[in-house]
This record gives C-alpha cells, structure tokens and sequence, in this order.
C-alpha cells in the first residue's frame, strides 16, 4: 500500500463516481465504455470494473457527499478490494479525490477485507481463489499525512489479522501448547508473554475443562506496558477453547467442525494486545487467555463433578459443554486479583442463546456499569463491530442454584443461557470493579462476505477494543 | 375475596396482619399489638429469623390478649424503599400467607410511615389491588374440589385513618384488577371453549360498559384482502374473525392509541405440526388478545379520558385437508406477498393484516401489539422481561417506565435494517421466518413491513405470558401481563387530565 501525490502507472485505475453524475466527465475512454450502462448507481459501495483498450478502469461508487465518513471509506474500500483482488490487474492506482484521512480509511478498509487464510493448508492454491492484486498506489494530496493516519490504522489491522489466523487454524495445528507458542510473535512488539499451569495456581475449573485432553491447559498473561509503571492495567480476558468437542456432554456431529473457532475470544484479546503494541500505545494493558481443549476422554470431567474456583467458590458442572464460563470464571478471578485493572472486558464465544437472542449482526453486551456500556457501545458504533446491551441481573442467581454446591453453570430448562453465563461470570468478579462481558458467539465468523471481512472469521473485538482504548486513554 | 376499607381498629376475630420495617423495627400497629399482647411480637422475632425483610413473613397463632386466631407479620423492608410495588409485593404476601391459613377474615393494619416514597392511602390501595391481583384462581373446572384445598379468606379489610381516599384510589386500581382477571380467565380457558367464536363473545360482552364492538368474518376479511390472516386459520373448522373494540373517552376526534394482539386461540403449527409435549400451553397462544380484550375492559370501567382501539385477529391454527401448506404464498391486505415456508410462523401472518388494518382504518397517533410471538424471545429474555421492538425512542422510553412502574419489565431489543434480509424469499415480497439467528428479531422486522409511518411498538410476550412459578401480584398460570403496562401508558401519555 503506497499514497502519492501523482497517478503511478499500473494495470488499472480505479476512479470515483457519485450518484446521479455522469461518469467519465473528463475522462472519454470511460465515457465511451459506458455509453448506455444505466443500472450502475454509484452508492456507496458499488464497485463497476470495465476492462478497456487501454486496461482496467474500475468505477467506484463513492454515495452521496454527507454521510462520507471513515466507516462509509472502509467499507468502499473494502468492496473496491473484494471487486478485483482476483480479477486481472496486478497493480492498481486509486484516484477517487480523497483527502489524505480519506485516503487512509480506504486503504485500511482493503487492508482488512485483503486478509485470507494461511496458505499453509492446501498443498496446492485453489484456483477460484487467486489474489493477483499485489500493489495498490492510493492518490492524494497529502501523502506523507495518509501514510502516517495509515500506519496508525494498521496496527489494529495487523491485530485483527493475527486473531483470523488464529481462529481460522484447525484444532491439531491449534492445541493449547501450540496457541501459546503463536504468542510468541507478541515478544517482537514488546508483549511480554507469561504461562501458567492452571493447577498449580488454584485454577481448578480452567484444569478442569482441560482434563480430558493430552494437551493441557493454560493460563497465559500477555502485557503491555505503554505507560508508566504504576498506572493501573485495562484487563482483556477471553476464552480459549482450542477445540470444544462438548467434553462428556457431547454435541453433536453436524458442524461440529466449526469448534475449532471456540478460542475467538482469547484470539481477540492476543490481537487487542498485539495492536496497542505495534502502534505503541500509552497505556498499560493485560491479556488473560484462558486456554484449554474441550475433550472426551477416560479422564474427563464428568456432569456432576463439583470443584473450586479460583475465587474460592465451589461449581457445580452440570452441564460439561457449558465450559466456557468455567474457564472465563477462574480467569476474571485472577485477573482481577494480580492485575488490578482498572477495566475489564471478557470476550467469549459463550452461548448458543446469543444467537438465538441477536443472531451474526451485533454481540451481547452484559455490564452493570453504565459507562463502561455507553462507551463499549460508542466504540462499537465507531468500528462498525456492533454490540446490543442485554439484561445482567440476579434474578438469574436462581437458575443457578445447586443442589449441593455454591453454584451450578447452567440449567437443563429451556431459558435465556446467555444471561444466565453473564450472571455466573459476575459472581467471580469483584462488585467494584468495572466489568463487561461480550459474548461474541454469533458474530466471530461469518457465512457471507462482508464489507471488512469475507465468509469467515471476523476477528470481532480487537478494532473494537483498539478504539475503546484510543477514546478512553488517549483523547483521540 | 371481597375487600373494603375501614378506620384502625383491632378486630376481634380472624387474622390481624400489622408491618415489620427492616431491622425488626415496629410499625405504630406492630407496637399497638406488642403492648397489647405483652410483648409477643417482640419474642416472636427473637425466637426466629424474621428481620422485617421485605417480604419476610411470620405466623403467629392464637396470639395471647388478643381474639384473633392468628396475627401475621410482614416485612416492609426499608422505610426508603418502600413504593407502590413494595406495596403489591406486601399485598401478595398477606394472600399467599392467608389463603389457605383458614381464617375467613384477614384485617390489614396500615400505618404511615416515616421516610416511605408513597404515603399511607397509596400503600393501602395498593396492598389491596395486590390481593385481588394475587388471589385470582381458574377454578371453574374443578368438580370435586375438598372445601378444605379450597381458599379459606374470603374478606378482606384494610384499615387506616385515610380510609376515605384509599378507597378511592383502589377504585381505579381495582377496575384495571378487573381487566387483569378477564384476561387471564381468557388464556386459562381451553380451547375447545375459547375459539375465535366464543372469544369475539367475550369482547362483545364489554358493550355493557360502553366499548363498541365490530366483528369481521371470513367473507369480509377476504373482501379485505386479508390473505394472510385468513391462511392460518383455513385449516381449521372455526370461522377467523377479526374484531374491533373501541373505546371513546376523550370526548373529542383525537387519533386513538390502538393495541392490536395475536389472538391463535389454538396453535397446532398448522402442517409443520408441532412436537407432543408442552403442546397444551398453546391454548394460550391468543394471550396478546386477551391482553387487548382486559385492557379495554380497564379502560371502560375505569372511564379513561381517551380515544382507544383495539383491534385482535382470531383464528385457530390445525392442520388439515384444507390447511396451508409450507410454501404457499399468500397476499397481505397491504399488497405484500409472502411466502409462507414455517406454518407455525403463524402469529406474524395474523399480526400483518390486523397491524394493516387498525392504522389503515383508525390512523391511531399510536399502535402497540402484543404477541406471544416467537421462542426465540424466551431464549433471549426468559420470564423476566418482555421483548420491546420499536424503531421510536419515545415510545421505547415510554413503554419501558410504564412497565417498571407496574413491575412488568420489557427489554428493547434491536431492529436494523441488516436482519431485515434473513426474511427475503425467492419467489414472494418476504418469508415468513428467518432462521434460527434472531428469531424475535427477525420476527418483528416482519411486522415492521405492515406498519406505514405509524409510531409503533411490538412486544413479544412469549416468555411472560403463562408464569411455572407465583409472583408477587401474579399466581402460577396466566400472568395477564400487559394490561396493567398498558393502562399505565395510557394513563400516563395518552390520557387528557
């Protein structure tokens, strides 16, 4: 991705339109090539490309003036891409008579939607796949200042990319051990990565969840430290599961493949991380991953099993493929104990409720903090990574009840699950403790290209958090 | 239970219940009583864990120096905290306690008291509609009930010295008591006697109170256009009717606020048949209806100052020889097409028509609906609130504080444009369903293709209809819930002063 002040050469030109403008004022070969096509709009997101005599020409649909934000930039930019990564043009020059910021959001808009999965799982390319475009020269008039709001914007790009990779590895290529060897690529920005034994540490329900595997689970402490040592830590935590096979609890076969991305949470919190370090941001955060993998086996937890927490509290777990507020539980315990945040945000791909509740267009937000609401939700707005506040009340205490110990992790009724696992992870988190959970369930892949991502995963919560960040920390 | 209101005096038979604030703190009549009784009450809390917590009880029998059989002590919990709900909550108490204590006669001893957010004829008032409320009963089809599993209290006096304006203000509560009874009797009955027929006789008995009554049947509403409505009910035997109850007390030409409710006074699913078990509960799938129907007998007895329609499609969903099949496609009194891919997506398809209808007839400055629409809402919400859906913040806000002030909590849940395309058909203007992804979500954005430009609000009432436990102004079963919300909207934004 380069800006430039001048038109580079290259196999294509993409060019701005608006609606209800002729297009190709100015510019006869388009004109011509169009002559008599009527039914391309020129809205936001509309994306024409037209091979002429002399190459590519692709009109870009730019909408109406008022409205022409950063969010509407990333999206166009994310259609101009999706229109012709594979078409023909290997380099493509960008002359829409943006601003530099302009500029910047567009470029950042493709660099989102540009990401694939790693190539490392084929043996050789598929063809309906092929990404030709290698160089995009972006025009405008400021291309020092579109390079710098660019670099800025990268890095939440760079984060968000990390988490795809991650959630998109199958579980033999994504055990525990092998997540906590990915973070290492953390190191080089300066995340320093901690590892702990679960048992060890009193973490007895995140060992629980993981007994049943031969790959054992871990706690893993990513920190980054951007401001001075004694301000108080934002705590990310996020869940981990490797693969969720349901343990005891077994699901069942159909799409039972898609568990492998039961670890969002925790690949969002590694890209939150790994974008404040990359732009170097002044604040001091810390990463809690709670990883483990969900198996049956001779030595799994079986439904009925009671342990302590790490907060001390005693579980009853009734249901075994109700494991990730389990993991979540021991996990916000003791990032709030050594951490001291001043924040915490959980993210979790926690139940199948939030689906039923808000389906693939916006996560559930659960806080009994107001603020913390208003400005997760200010944030979400901002990235176009959408939240809906649901009820967190203890109402739901009695859903919770056990027979025989302090708590249970779910009920067999038919009932509101999501609220019901926001509520048990309240009980592991301090009361004064400003506190959000999102379950991110139905929105941390898709099953339909989107504007800053295809069919896929969407590495939902790192730009979202990189922002909350940004507006809470640094006056931006 | 008959109830009245009468200045303090100590009675001198069946049961005497005085108020315990938070802390075993006496009200003026707990000390009255203690004195009189040598200190019992004050032993009595020693020797258990009664606090006065708000809605701790404690039984007491044949108290000593007094002629009771029993005194009964509630909790009123903190003097700050306590409000109108605090009192039902105290009201639902004394009934639960008491109904089947075996006294016929309870006296409740209400004191004012310092600090509280709502003085002592409210709290009487309200202690008194929460009776009603919590002492309803669907006994009517038990033959052989033993006198003795039958509720023993059958008088209730509530005693103060503002006797006069309780009485009052229990005047208007209980006439909302009175719609909450008839709208619950309505989804407790069965449907082999609640049909569409027999529910559009119900409403037509409200004339007597001054609410005019319109009936449609099927040749009218095809005339209509209504092909949505009239394909759900075609399998079924019963003619669907569409009724229309309005209700004039505003004395002039202001646009109503009309309510509109699914009335399926049976749903079987139609061809895509429900599964066995649970299938009973759906007798009550015309509770929106009921709600209407209860609200609008509220509205008349109470004689509110406003313009109000409502408007219930009635129809039984069966499967059949002449029932609709998934993937019909049926034509909307709007002109919208649908295709219907789920029978049993069947509330929307009613909704749509009786929705197109009221603004197309009545141009209302508001329509609310209220639907036992979607499954979905009770995986999303549970029982404690209902699903609110409502492109309109006003009305979002109003509804939501309408309902906290009565305890009946909605929930706004989303509705953007991006769910609008799980509905899109191949063939027709939309489907019926979305999938399994925001089922209530997708759901109301249905309904959101009936409504013009209308300020409209859709409850989904599924998960709080019918209640598995008691509550404290609601026994186990129909909850009737809706209609003291709704009253309270209207009573608060709608109504003339």
């Amino acid at each position: 991705m380069v800006f430039s002040a001048a038109s580079a050469p290259a196999d294509g030109l993409a060019v701005g339109a608006r609606p209800g403008t002729p297009i190709g004022i100015g510019d006869p070969l388009l004109a011509r090539a169009l002559a008599g096509c009527a039914d391309f709009k020129a809205e936001a997101e509309d994306v024409l490309p037209v091979m002429t005599g002399e190459g590519w020409r692709v009109v870009v649909g730019l909408g109406e003036p008022e409205g022409r934000n950063a969010r509407r930039l990333r999206r166009i930019g994310g259609a101009l891409y999706a229109a012709i990564a594979g078409l023909g043009p290997v380099s493509l020059t960008v002359s829409l008579g943006l601003s530099a910021v302009e500029s910047a959001e567009l470029a950042y808009g493709m660099t989102l939607r540009a990401w694939r999965p790693s190539e490392r799982y084929r043996s050789k390319p598929d063809p309906d796949k092929v990404v030709l475009l290698a160089q995009v020269t972006v025009v405008t008039d400021a291309p020092n200042a579109a390079q710098a709001r660019f670099a800025r914007l990268s890095a939440a790009a760079v984060g968000a990319s990390f988490a795809r990779d991650l959630v998109v590895a199958p579980a033999n290529d994504l055990t525990p051990e092998r997540f906590v060897e990915r973070l290492d690529q953390l190191a080089a920005y300066g995340v320093t990565v901690e590892v702990i034994d679960p048992a060890a540490a009193g973490l007895n329900l995140l060992a629980a969840v993981g007994q049943g595997s031969v790959h054992p689970p871990r706690l893993v402490l990513l920190r980054w430290s951007g401001a001075p040592n004694g301000d108080r830590p934002v705590a990310f935590v996020g869940k981990g599961i490797t693969f969720d096979t349901g343990g005891i609890d077994i699901k069942p076969a159909e799409h039972l493949e898609e568990m492998k991305g039961d670890m969002a949470g925790a690949a969002a919190v590694a890209g939150v991380l790994l974008a404040l370090a990359a732009r170097k941001a002044p604040v001091n955060a810390l990463g809690v991953l709670a990883i483990a993998e969900n198996m049956v086996s001779g030595r799994a937890t079986r439904p009925g099993d009671v342990v302590k927490s790490y907060a001390g509290q005693t579980v009853e777990i009734i249901d075994t493929d109700a494991e990730g507020r389990l993991v979540l539980a021991d996990a916000l315990a003791y990032a709030a104990a050594i951490g001291k945040p001043c924040w915490m945000i959980d993210l979790a791909t926690l139940t199948g409720a939030v689906e039923v509740a808000l389906g693939g267009h916006r996560a559930g937000l659960f806080t009994a903090d107001d603020r913390l609401a208003a400005s997760l939700m200010a944030a979400a707005e901002a990235e176009e990574e959408l939240l809906w506040r649901l009820p967190l009340t203890d109402a739901y205490d009695e859903a919770l009840k056990s027979d025989i110990a302090d708590l249970r992790n779910c009920q067999w009724e038919r009932g509101p699950d999501a609220l019901h696992a926001a509520r048990f992870l309240q009980h592991f988190v301090p009361t004064e403790l400003p506190w959000a959970h999102l379950d991110i369930a139905g929105v941390a892949g898709v099953d339909e290209d989107g504007p800053l991502a295809g069919e896929g995963p969407t590495g939902f919560g790192v730009r979202l958090l990189d922002r909350l960040v940004a507006d809470a920390f640094e006056g931006a | 239970m008959k109830i009245s209101f009468a200045k303090p005096s100590l009675p001198a038979e069946g049961a005497l219940v005085v108020g315990i604030l938070e802390g075993r703190v006496l009200t003026a009549s707990a000390k009255l009583v203690d004195e009189q009784t040598g200190g019992t009450i004050a032993r009595a809390m020693a020797a258990s864990r009664f606090e006065g917590k708000k809605d701790q009880a404690l039984l007491l029998a044949a108290p000593a120096g007094l002629t009771v059989q029993r005194l009964l002590l509630v909790g009123l919990g903190k003097a700050d905290s306590i409000d109108a709900l605090a009192a039902e909550s105290f009201g639902g108490t004394v009934v639960a306690q008491l109904a089947a204590a075996g006294d016929a006669l309870a006296t409740v001893a209400i004191d004012v008291i310092d600090g509280a957010q709502i003085g002592a004829a409210d709290f009487a008032a309200h202690v008194a509609v929460a009776a009603r409320l919590r002492g309803y009963r669907f006994d009517k089809y038990r033959t052989k009930e033993k006198p003795e599993d039958k509720p023993s209290l059958k008088k209730l006096v509530v005693t103060l010295s503002e006797s006069g304006p309780a009485k009052r203000r229990f005047a208007v509560l209980d006439a909302v008591a009175d719609g909450v009874h008839l709208t619950r009797d309505l989804a407790s009955e069965p449907a082999n006697v609640i049909f569409p027929a027999t529910l559009a006789a119900q409403a037509k008995g409200l004339a007597d109170i001054g609410v005019d009554i319109d009936v449609l049947g099927e040749k009218q509403m095809k005339k209509l256009g209504m092909g949505a409505l009239l394909g759900v009910g075609q399998g079924s035997e019963r003619e669907s009717l569409l009724v229309t109850l309005r209700w004039n007390g505003a004395d002039d030409e202001s646009a109503p606020v009309a309510f509109v409710g699914k009335g399926v006074t049976f749903d079987s699913g139609g061809i895509s048949i429900k599964p066995a078990g649970g299938m009973e509960d759906m007798k009550w799938d015309m509770g929106g209806s009921a709600v209407v129907i209860g609200l609008m007998k509220a509205l008349a007895l109470r004689k509110a100052k406003v313009n109000a329609v409502g408007v219930i499609g009635l129809v039984e969903n069966m499967p059949s020889g002449t029932a609709q099949r998934p993937g019909d496609v049926v034509t909307s009194m709007s002109g919208q097409t649908i295709e219907v891919i789920n029978t049993d997506a069947e509330g929307r398809l009613v909704l749509a028509d009786a929705l197109w209808y009221a603004q197309d007839r009545f141009k209302p400055q508001a329509m609310v609906d209220l639907a036992t629409l979607t499954g979905a809402i009770v995986i999303s919400l549970g029982e404690l609130y209902a699903g609110l859906f409502t492109p309109d913040d006003d009305l979002a806000e109003r509804l939501t504080a309408a309902g906290k002030a009565v305890g009946e909590l909605l929930w706004r849940m989303p509705l953007d444009e991006p769910y609008d395309k799980q509905i899109k058909s191949d063939i027709a203007d939309m489907k019926n369903v979305g999938g399994r992804e925001a089922g209530s979500v997708t759901a109301a954005m249905f309904l959101k293709r009936f409504v013009k430009d209308t300020k409209w609000a859709h409850l989904d009432i599924a998960g709080v209809t019918w209640a598995k436990k008691d509550g404290p102004v609601t026994p186990k079963g129909a909850t009737a819930f809706g209609v003291r919300l709704l009253d309270r909207f209207v009573a608060d934004y709608y109504e003339k002063r």
